[in-house]
This record gives C-alpha cells, structure tokens and sequence, in this order.
C-alpha cells in the first residue's frame, strides 16, 4: 500500500520531467525497450509511478538505473510524453535522495546553487594556486618548481578521500533503500561472488551493447577508458613522476601515450556530445537539464587545459604552461568535487552496483 | 392473377453455354403450356429490354426472367406497376454454384423456371392501401436536445410539429449542465452550452405546436393516422400526427443505492448533478462545510458497468467527469483532482480533453476502488487497487468525492411487462424458444396496442430495435427513438439521433402516403389481407406480430393496422387456419412453388432438398457462394422467403408428402444478438420447427429431415459443407417414403 502524491509531478518537473503527464500509460515503450524484462520492467511503470507520486516505490527501485537511455522509447510514444527522458530525471532525483548531504538535490533544482558552488569553487582553487604557487621560473619550464609535487600530491589524495567517503556512503544509502528490506535473507556468499558482476559492468557498461545504437557504448567506452587512465596515471605519477616534473620523459615514454590517448577520447567524445546537446537530433540529446551541461563543459575544459598544459610544455612556453595548469586545476576541482559524489558523474558507482544489488536481491529471493 | 405470362430466357454471362436453353424453353411451352417464351444472349441490354417491353404492350402481365439473381438488374427488370416480375436466378444459383452441361444442374433449372412460372401465374398486383386524411403532422415527445433537434428539422422540412415536455421549460438535461465540451478544434474548450438557441429556434418556429408541462396520455391508431391525447394542466387535446419521435432521454442512476461508495453515509460524497450544480453557482464547494474543495476526487462507472447496478457502460460519464474536474482545475489550477475509472472510455476528439486533464494535473486510477472512509475532517480517504500500479494506492485528504452516476432511460422506468409469444402451456415447462418481450409502464406513450402500451426494449429497457442495422427504429412502426432514450449517447451524437429519427418520421409519413411499406421492405405496397370467416380467435398473428401490428376487435378478432405492417408476413406463418396472404406472396404461390419441383422415383437416387432461404441474408449469402464459384449439392431447391417468420408450417407438409427428402430452413440469428431484420422472425420460425417435431413422428417420418441454420450474408464460404453436411444425414436416414405417392 502506497500513498499518492499529487505534488511529486511537480517536483520532478525541476528535475526534468516535463512530460510525465502525458503518458496514458499504453506500455509502448516497455515493449519496445531492450532492456526491459519480466523482473524489472521500465519506463511504463516508472511513469506510473511519477504520475501518482508514488515516491516510496521510486527510492526502492533500482530500475531507474538499468536504463541507459537509448531512446526507442520515445521515439514509439503515441504521446510524446519522453519515457526516456522521465527516466533519466529519476536518475538524477534518485542521486539526490541517495546523498544525505543535500547538496545534490540543490545543485538539480537550483541554477543560483550550480553557478555559485561552481565559481566558488574555481576561484578557491585558483586563490590557492595563487597563494601557495612555488616559484616562478621563466627560462624555461619548470612545472614542479611552480607546483610542487609534495603539495599537490597529499592535497590531490585528501580531496579524493573527501569525495570517496561521500560517494561510497550515498551508495550505502542506496543499498539501505534497495535491499533494506531483504538485508537478512542475502546469503554472505552472494555478496563476495557478485563482486565479479560489479567490476564487470563497472569496466564494460556492457549493458549498454544490449541498446540497438552499439556505436553509444563504443563512446562510452572510451569516454570512460580515457578518464580512467587518466585517473591511474594521476595516481601513479607520484611514483613514476612523469607528469608533475621539471623534466618531462620523451614522446614515446607509456605513460605519455597513455595520457595522450586519454586526452583525445576524453575530447572527441565530449566534444561529439556538446555537438549532439546543441544539434538535439537524437533522443538522448533533446533534453538537456542544466546539470547535464554543467558537467559537460566542466569536462571538455578540464580535458582542454590539460592538453594545453602538456603542448605549452612542448613548446617550452613556461608562463603559458603555468597559467593553463592553474587553469586546469580550477576546472578539475568542481568537476570532480561536484559531479562525482553529488550529480551527473555519481552514476560511475551507481549504475554498476544497481547491477550488483539486482543480483544481490536475485539471490535473497532464489 | 396475372392472365397473360411470358418467359425470357437469358443465355448470356455463360447461361447458354452451360445449359441447354432450348429444354429449358420447351419446359415453359410445353409442360407450364406458356405462348411467349424467348431467348436472348444479352435480356439485360436494350435490345433485350425491348424485347419483353414490346411483349408488355402486347398484353403479357406476368414476367418470367430466367437470368440473373433478383438482387441485380431490379431497374432494368422493371416494366411498370401493372407486370408481374419474376425471376429464376440461374446464373448465381445455378451455372455459378454447378457444374455445366450435366444433367442434374439442367433439371435444376428447369425446376426453378418451373417454380417461376407457377409464382408469377398466382401473383397479383398488389393495390396501396391508402390512409384517408394521412396526418403529416410530427409528434415528438421531449423537449430535450434530441426532441429539439428533431423538431427543429421536421419543422424545417416544412412539416407540423407537435412537441410534448412535461417540465414547463424546455432544453431537458443539456439546460442543466454548466459547461459543455467544444465540438472543434482544439476540442479541449469548455464552453456554455448551447441549448437556448436551440429552444428559441423550436419555439419561434410557426410550424411547431409546443405543449410545456404535459404528458402522453394516450396514442391510439396508426402511422399517418396516429390520435394523440395530451394532457396539459388537467385538460386534454387531442392532436393527430402521422409519426412518432421518442426523445425523452434518460434519467441518472439512483445515487442513494451507491452506499458502498460513500453516498449518503459521507456528507462530502456527491453526484455529478450537483457538482454541476455547484459549479453553475460560481465555488466548488464542500458540503459538510461550505469550504472550498481543494482535492476533488471522481469515481466512474459509479453504479455503471456492474452487474448488480446498471450492467452497461452509460458512455458519457467519463467525458462528463473529465469535464467536471477541468471544472475543479479552472477554479483552483493546485487542487487535487482524482479520477478513479475503470475504463477511460473517451472516444474519438475526447481524447484531447483527456489529455488536456492529464497534462494540467490530474491524477487517474485505474482499478477498482477498495474503500472509501472519512476521517475526522470529513476528509476521504479513498483505496483503490490500481492495476497500472499492481498495487493498492491510497489517495488521502479527499474534500469531494464525485460519483459519476449511469444513464437509466426513461423508457426503463415503471412496472415491467413479460409478455411472451409462446402457448399458455408451454410457459409452464419453463423452457422458452421464444424470448419474451419486455415493456416497462414507463407513462411516456401509453399506446393502445393490445401487445403493450410503450415500446418493447431490446436490453436493459432501452427501446432499440437493433443496434447497427437501424438505428431509431422501434418496434412499432411509425414510432422513433432518438436519444439517450434509445442508448446511452453524448451531445453530438443526440443531435445526429434527432436529425435521424425526424427524417425516419418523414420517411415513414411520405411512405404511408404512398400506401407503401418503411425499412426494410421500403416501397413495398402489398399488405396482408385477412380471409376472416375463417378464422378460429386463435390469437397466433396477434402475439407473434413483431411490429404490433394487429390488434384485438370486442370480439377478440384480429385487428390489422396496414400501415403499422412491416410486411415481412410472420402472420402469414404463424397462422395455423392460413387465411392469411398477400397479392403476390401467399400460402398457395408458395405450396404451388413447392409442389412444382420435380421429385425423381427413388430408384434414380437423385434426393431433393427444399432450402427456404430468408431474403435479407441467407439468401444473399446463397447468390455469394455462387459468385465465389461454391460448389453446392445439386440437390438443393431454393425458395426465398421473406422471412423466415412467414414460413408456415404446410408447406413443409406439402413438401414432405410430395416426397422431397429433407428441409433446410437458413434464417438469420436469432437470440441474444439476432440479426433477423424482422426482429422475431427466425426466432419463431424455431419454435415454430420445434412443434413439428411431434407431427412428423407422428407420420413414421424422421424430425431430422427438417433442419434449421443460422446464417449471415457473410457465411456464404460455410454453406457447400452446412449442405453438404444435411444432404449426408439425409442419406443416413434414407429416402422418404412418401415419393411417388
């Protein structure tokens, strides 16, 4: 038994749901959708749900995140009430109800909340760049003398602790509302064996190739390769110190080719989505909510600086080199402090342990 | 009876190729003794035409076209009101249904001109039974949208109206509503509804007569003479009109017998009246303390669609609801504002105004309502097990909760009348073959007809005749229905009713006029005749007469009404003393028909089969298999009939002694959904073949040799197997031993 609430619409509307009414609930597009099986049936359902507000249903469900948005479902809606799209704002009012900070539910439903925490947060970097900057030399580049290693490094680990400790305790949050219920009758050993579905699907999306457009998880994949390596290589330059150096390896060294690729994935396919949001030919890039541009441009800037930085550093242009890193960084802070704990960039854990939770809820009731 | 018959053999569209026209022609000279018989390769061209023409002025009367099937070529076969037409249909009944050139196919068509000629010698010309002093006036009863539009048109026609309310103002329930749905584009307006103009355009019109605050009380007579006696205030007028048109709507379903859904034991649970009311007044309101409604809820199908209330769906309810919660949403764009339903029955444009509801917020149920409680605000609280959901949802905090109450017609309303067509002692055995009709003492015609005082009601008291084939028909000739009397139905289609039924009343009078039959058997001017010292009181033509037709004379002798007669000739049947014919459609024409088939000795084992086809489908059906090129038993004999209703019982007799071996009687559908376009024809013409039974056994005769099927026009693909499959049981039972008597 579940309560009705006539405001939920409404509600979700700032989220993005602007069609939800529409639906006459034909099931159209659970019939069409690739994705959509016996146990888990979307969006026909869900769009059910929006419309009576049934909010408790949502929070439990894990659905929301099986879907991975091809739009077959829209484009079959005699109503042209977007079940895609409804889906998608479920998403991002699911990653608000997950984070118990709050701070989430703000920066969807709120433009002054995305400007300002943006820009105080570009800013404070840049003021610390500014502040704590080593010194300056102009003969020839010297990145780690401007930064130095020993600063930015510890710094770098604490802010990934920080969002770590965030976004793993929104994801306990979910698996509190997914599996509550059920906490007891999940066998000890299921939790260990599907780990493997959850690297699986974490590494792969392969759900994503089961969408009838196989070139969107190709892009996919290697938006998610490229920030990937990116983030190892970040990781291990503590180590191989390849990057933050006075001295940068030559061309060929792995760790180079490996960033450059990261660069150019990151770039190419971000670039391709800001294209698809501008040109909206495809479902999936129609509707754009404010976050999802948020995120983009914050990305496509953050990959852009990044490559200055390494071209300047070719050239031997020290000053240019130095501001476009500060740069870089200001563009790398409210990306990652943002989007990974709070919005778009979260469903990096969600959507792999929906996965792992469907299997853990599989098991409890086999 | 016509004196001078010729016969015009056709050999064209492959007649002549496969038959031997030249036999064919010596079976009209020699055996039926005729002077003109002819052969044409082409009788429908003009040279054809001419050719029994010129035979026409010559003196013939009585015209034997043996060609084409009589549903085809009816103008080019017509040689004015003084001939005698009749026509052997071999092309689709015989060289498109037979093999050719073979023998049984020719003594096929030899035995169909045979029975041709024998039919068109017995007939007569029927003469139009005219009406002295044929009232063309038009009484509607109703003052509603329908009664109005039909008014309205008749009026415009140029015909008098005589119009009946019984409330002293006009516009019925269209006055009483708030708002009405905009019948164009976007079709999501509300807008004020429109009656008063359709009222002042009735009542400025010179041509109508309206009685305000009056009733029936009592029709008496027939089309094109109908005496009416209004009652008005104590005094009665009388008027006389030609035709009737019922269009006194329906009234909303007893709310009070809706406890189960809150009404009477809730103060804040109401009818749609009243919101309607509410609305009128300016605030949606909550009775139990006069607060603004702030969440407003809808139960459809309120007492609708359940068997335990009104089993149909009343049709208007949902688009009414949707309309009165955009009502709720134009005063107050943030209230709540449920619609629990079972169906969302909006059909066509309605469908914008549900999607306008949806999309400004209201929230819709599907599911059966589980409960309905107060709580101490006298708020509902309102459980439904939403099947969209799969689960039960709970909608709290309910300010007003709306039931959307059915139709019941007026029609409906009163004592209800079971008077059934079957024998006294047979109503005992509990078993009935004939459906009783119903009638209700619903005080809105008061006819005197001896079978009942209002209309028969096809289903739940609705006086239809049937569904599809003809709207507005009632039956009583001459009497339309128009409106939410007839059916449930919405605005537009009350109008479109009113226009039908006004131009079904016009039809009707023009007809009368002409001393001519309504649909189906339109311009059809013969009527029964009764030889009337013959006759026994029995009482058979009067209760089976499906149009109640016949009344009673004080002397309890049957009374006919020519121009109440549908002409389908179930009294012609049903009469066990047959006295009673028409000009060219008899006991005899018929017997004779049957009793000029040529039945072979036994020893050639050619059986023959007598097939009495109904006209209006099985008939047709018949003519279908043969332009499908069906191959049928070539020992069928097909006599159409008008329909299966006349068929009386004598000539199975006739045929049985004259050693036919089996009798396959095809008539429409009967029963729950019949599609016999006489109503009751088939229907008794099984039970008529149930009381046969008896009388062959009693003759050492099998009842199997007697079969009855129902069939459509469309089952023209199952006859060569339904034939074929008789033609085997009668092979089982062998021969009839009557042949050669």
């Amino acid at each position: 038994m579940t309560k009705v609430n006539p405001e939920f619409g409404r509600k979700l509307q700032k989220f993005g749901a602007r069609t939800s009414y529409e639906c006459f609930n034909c099931g159209n597009c659970t019939a069409v959708c690739p994705l959509s099986t016996n146990e888990a049936q979307f969006p026909r359902r869900f769009m059910r749900f929006v419309q009576l507000g049934l909010e408790d249903k949502i929070k439990r469900s894990l659905e929301p995140w099986l879907c991975y948005y091809c739009g077959d479902c829209q484009q079959t809606c005699p109503r042209q009430a977007n079940p895609g799209e409804v889906m998608m704002s479920l998403r991002r009012y699911l990653t608000s109800v997950y984070d118990w900070t709050g701070l989430s539910r703000k920066l969807y439903t709120s433009m002054g909340w995305k400007v300002i925490s943006v820009g105080v947060l570009f800013f404070l970097t840049l003021l610390v760049v500014y502040l704590f900057h080593g010194p300056i030399v102009t003969e020839r580049v010297e990145l780690e003398t401007f930064a130095p290693a020993h600063i930015v490094h510890p710094v770098g680990y604490a802010f990934g602790a920080v969002l770590s400790f965030f976004l793993l305790s929104n994801v306990y949050r979910m698996y509190r509302f997914i599996l509550g219920d059920m906490q007891g009758k999940i066998p000890a050993s299921a939790y260990i064996r599907e780990l493997v579905t959850l690297v699986l699907h974490f590494a792969t999306q392969i759900r994503l190739r089961l969408c009838a457009n196989k070139s969107r998880w190709l892009k996919h994949w290697l938006l998610m390769t490229g920030y990937f390596v990116a983030f190892m290589l970040v990781n291990v330059d503590i180590v191989s110190r390849w990057s933050l150096t006075n001295e940068p390896p030559a061309w060929w060294h792995p760790a180079k080719l490996l960033w450059s690729y990261a660069s150019i994935a990151m770039l190419y396919v971000t670039t391709e989505a800001i294209i698809g949001r501008l040109r909206k030919k495809e479902p999936l890039h129609q509707y754009s909510h404010s976050t999802d541009w948020m995120f983009l441009i914050l990305l496509w800037f953050t990959v852009a600086t990044g490559l200055l930085v390494r071209i300047f550093m070719e050239l031997h242009w020290p000053l240019p080199t130095y501001y476009t890193f500060a740069l870089h960084l200001a563009f790398t802070v409210p990306l990652l402090g943002l989007e990974v704990p709070f919005t778009k960039w979260s469903h990096l854990a969600y959507r792999p342990f929906a996965m792992y939770f469907m299997r853990l809820k599989e098991s409890a009731s086999s | 009876m016509a004196k001078k018959v010729g016969a015009y053999i056709c050999t064209g569209c492959g007649i002549g190729e496969a038959l031997n026209a030249e036999a064919l022609a010596k079976v009209a000279t020699k055996e039926q003794k005729l002077e003109i018989c002819k052969t044409h390769p082409f009788l429908c061209g003009a040279e054809g035409r001419e050719l029994i023409r010129q035979d026409v002025q010559a003196g013939v009367d009585g015209v034997v076209i043996a060609a084409c099937s009589p549903r085809v070529n009816t103008d080019v076969f017509a040689f004015g009101d003084g001939v005698v037409v009749e026509r052997v249909n071999l092309r689709e009944q015989v060289i498109w249904s037979h093999p050719a050139n073979d023998e049984d196919t020719q003594m096929m068509a030899e035995d169909y001109l045979r029975m041709g000629i024998v039919k068109a010698k017995q007939a007569e010309i029927p003469e139009p039974y005219r009406v002295e002093d044929l009232a063309r006036a038009v009484l509607v009863v109703g003052g509603g949208l329908a009664g109005l539009t039909a008014a309205g048109a008749a009026a415009r026609a140029g015909y008098r109206v005589v119009l009946v309310e019984k409330e002293a103002t006009l516009g019925g329930w269209v006055a009483t509503r708030f708002r009405q749905v905009a019948d164009r584009p976007p079709y999501t307006d509300l807008e004020p509804v429109d009656i008063a103009r359709r009222v002042r355009e009735v009542e400025e019109n010179p041509n109508v007569t309206v009685y305000k605050g009056a009733r029936v009380a009592k029709i008496s007579g027939a089309p094109g003479m109908f005496e009416v006696s209004i009652a008005r205030n104590g005094e009665a007028v009388t008027e006389r009109v030609g035709a009737v048109v019922l269009a006194t709507g329906a009234v909303p379903y007893d709310a009070s017998r809706l406890e189960h859904l809150g009404f009477g034991r809730y103060a804040n649970v109401v009818t749609g009246d009243t919101l309607e009311e509410m609305a009128a007044k300016g605030k949606i309101v909550r009775p139990s303390d006069g607060r603004e409604a702030r969440s407003v809820g809808f139960v459809l199908c309120a007492g609708s669609r359940d068997p335990e209330h009104l089993p149909y769906c009343s049709a208007i309810c949902c688009v009414e609801s949707l309309k009165q919660a955009l009502y709720v949403k134009e005063q107050n764009p943030q209230a709540a504002v449920y619609v629990f339903y079972k169906d969302m029955r909006s059909p066509g444009q309605y469908e914008f105004l549900y999607q306008r509801a949806q999309r400004e917020g209201v929230l819709f149920f599907r599911g059966n309502i589980a409960g309905i409680e107060e709580d101490e605000n006298k708020a509902l609280t309102v459980q439904v097990d939403d099947v969209l959901v799969g689960d039960r949802v709970v909608a709290e905090g309910i300010d007003l909760l709306v039931l959307a109450t059915g139709m019941v017609s007026t029609a409906a309303r009163g004592e209800m009348m079971v008077v059934g067509a079957e024998e006294e002692e047979e109503k005992k055995s509990g078993v009935s073959l004939v459906r009783p009709d119903i009638y209700f003492r619903s005080d809105l015609l008061n006819l005197e007809y001896r079978q009942g005082p209002e209309l028969p009601s096809l289903k739940y008291g609705f006086p239809d005749s049937h569904f599809i084939c003809f709207p507005y028909e009632t039956r009583r000739t001459g009497i339309y229905a128009a409106g939410a009397v007839r059916a449930p139905m919405d605005l537009p289609s009350c109008v479109k009713d009113g226009l039908g039924a006004a131009l079904k009343a016009i039809q009707c009078i023009e007809l009368t006029a002409r001393g001519a039959s309504v649909h189906p058997r339109a311009l059809d001017t013969s009527y029964a005749e009764f030889r009337m010292e013959q006759c026994t009181q029995c009482k058979r033509c009067t209760v089976e007469c499906p149009f109640g037709a016949i009344n009673e004379d004080e002397k309890a002798n049957p009374l006919y009404n020519p121009t109440r007669c549908r002409r389908c000739a179930t009294c012609l049947g049903a009469c066990p003393q047959r006295i009673i014919s028409f000009k060219n459609y008899s006991i005899t024409m018929i017997g004779s028909m049957v009793k000029a088939i040529e039945v072979p000795e036994e020893d050639e084992e050619k059986p023959r089969i007598l097939v009495f086809a109904c006209e209006n489908d099985a008939y047709p059906a018949l003519d279908l298999a043969g332009i499908n090129r069906q191959q049928l038993s070539p020992w069928i004999r097909v006599i159409p009939l008008r329909c299966l209703g006349s068929l009386n019982l004598i000539w199975i007799a006739d045929a049985l002694s004259k050693g036919i071996d089996g009798i396959l009687m095809l008539g429409c559908r009967h029963g729950e959904d019949y599609q016999c376009h006489f109503v009751k024809g088939s229907e008794l013409a099984n039970y008529r073949l149930s009381k046969i039974a008896e009388t062959l056994t009693r003759l050492a005769l099998e009842s199997d040799r007697v079969r009855m099927e129902q069939v459509s026009i469309t089952d023209y693909d199952r006859l060569p197997r339904l034939i074929e499959d008789f033609a085997k049981r009668l092979e089982e039972i062998g021969p009839n031993p009557y042949k050669g008597f």
